[in-house]
C-alpha cells in the first residue's frame, strides 16, 4: 500500500479541485440556519459512516 | 458453501447497503453545500457521486447474490444525519462530508487499492475496477470541500468530534481476533480483506493519509489519535 501516493492523489488532489473554482465566503446567516428537525444524532458527539 | 464464500457474500451485501446510504447522503449534501458555496465544484460532484453510489449498490447486491446472499434493500430509504444536533447547517454539512468522504471514502479507496493489487476472481475484479474509478472522486470531493471551508469558515470545531466519527466507522471486531474459520486467501479472491490486513490498511490510512490531511486543513488530529490508541489497547 502506497499511503504517500494516496495522500497525494486524494488529499492534495482534492485541495487542487477545491481551489480551482471561485472562493467561498462565510455567510453570517449560516450561523442561525439549523439542519432539518429530524436530522442529527441524539449523541452530542455525532456518529460515523460505515464503509468497506 | 465455504467459509470464505459465506463471509464474502455477507461483506458484499453489507457494501450494497453502505452504498445505498451514501447515495442519500450525497444527494442531501449537494443541496446544502450549493446553498452557501455557489462557486464550489463540490455540489455537482456530489450529485454525480449519488448516481455512482446507486450504481454501486446494484453492483454489490448482484455480486452478493451471485455468492449466495440476496440483499434486502430499503425500498424507500431516508437520509439520517450523523452530525451532532448542536451544529448549524453549514457545520453539520462539513461534519457529514469529513466523516463520509475524508474518512470513509478515503478508507474505501485504500481497501480497493489493496484488493486490486492481489489476484481476485474476474467477476469480482470487474466490480472492484468499476467502483474504484468513482471512489477516487468521492474521496477527493471531501478534501476539496474541507480545503474550501478551511479558508472561508471555522473548521477547528471538528477536531474533538473526530473520535465520534471513528467510533461510528470502525467495525466492532477490527481489533479482535479473526474468525477461527477465516480463509485469508479465499477472502482476497472474493474481494474481501482478511481481518489482519483490514486492520493494517485501516490504521495505515488513518495515520498516513486521513490524520495528516485533517491537520493540513486546520483540524487537530490528536483527539482522533488518542481515541484510536485507546480503542486498540482495549482489544
Amino acid at each position: 500500500m502506497q499511503f504517500k501516493k494516496l495522500f497525494q492523489v486524494l488529499v492534495l488532489g482534492g485541495a487542487v479541485l477545491g481551489a480551482a473554482a471561485g472562493c467561498t465566503q462565510a455567510n453570517a446567516a449560516d450561523k442561525d440556519k439549523k439542519p432539518p428537525a429530524d436530522a442529527g444524532t441524539t449523541d452530542s458527539s455525532g456518529g460515523g459512516v460505515k464503509g468497506w | 458453501m465455504t467459509s470464505a464464500r459465506r463471509a464474502a457474500a455477507e461483506a458484499w451485501a453489507f457494501r450494497a447497503r453502505v452504498e445505498q446510504e451514501a447515495a442519500l447522503r450525497f444527494d442531501w449534501l449537494a443541496g446544502v453545500v450549493a446553498g452557501f458555496d455557489a462557486g464550489s465544484p463540490v455540489p455537482a460532484m456530489m450529485r454525480r457521486a449519488a448516481d455512482d453510489e446507486r450504481r454501486h449498490t446494484e453492483l454489490c447486491a448482484t455480486l452478493a447474490a451471485s455468492l449466495g446472499q440476496s440483499v434486502a434493500l430499503d425500498g424507500d430509504p431516508k437520509f439520517v444525519s450523523i452530525a451532532p444536533r448542536s451544529l448549524d447547517e453549514r457545520k453539520a454539512a462539513l461534519y457529514e462530508v469529513v466523516a463520509a468522504c475524508c474518512l470513509t471514502e478515503t478508507e474505501s479507496m485504500a481497501t480497493l487499492t489493496t484488493l486490486l493489487a492481489v489476484e481476485t476472481d474476474p467477476e469480482v475484479r470487474e466490480v472492484l475496477h468499476a467502483i474504484s474509478r468513482d471512489e477516487v472522486v468521492h474521496s477527493r470531493m471531501g478534501w476539496a470541500h474541507l480545503s474550501r471551508e478551511s479558508v472561508a469558515a471555522e473548521v477547528a470545531f471538528l477536531g474533538p468530534l473526530v473520535p465520534g466519527m471513528l467510533a461510528g466507522t470502525i467495525d466492532e471486531g477490527l481489533f479482535g481476533p479473526p474468525p477461527t474459520d477465516e480463509d485469508p486467501e479465499g477472502l482476497l479472491r472474493l474481494g474481501v480483506l482478511p481481518l489482519q490486513k483490514k486492520r493494517e490498511v485501516f490504521l495505515g490510512t488513518l495515520e498516513q493519509v486521513v490524520f495528516p490531511g485533517l491537520e493540513r486543513f486546520g483540524v487537530d488530529p490528536e483527539p482522533g489519535r488518542r481515541w484510536l490508541a485507546q480503542a486498540a489497547a482495549q482489544r
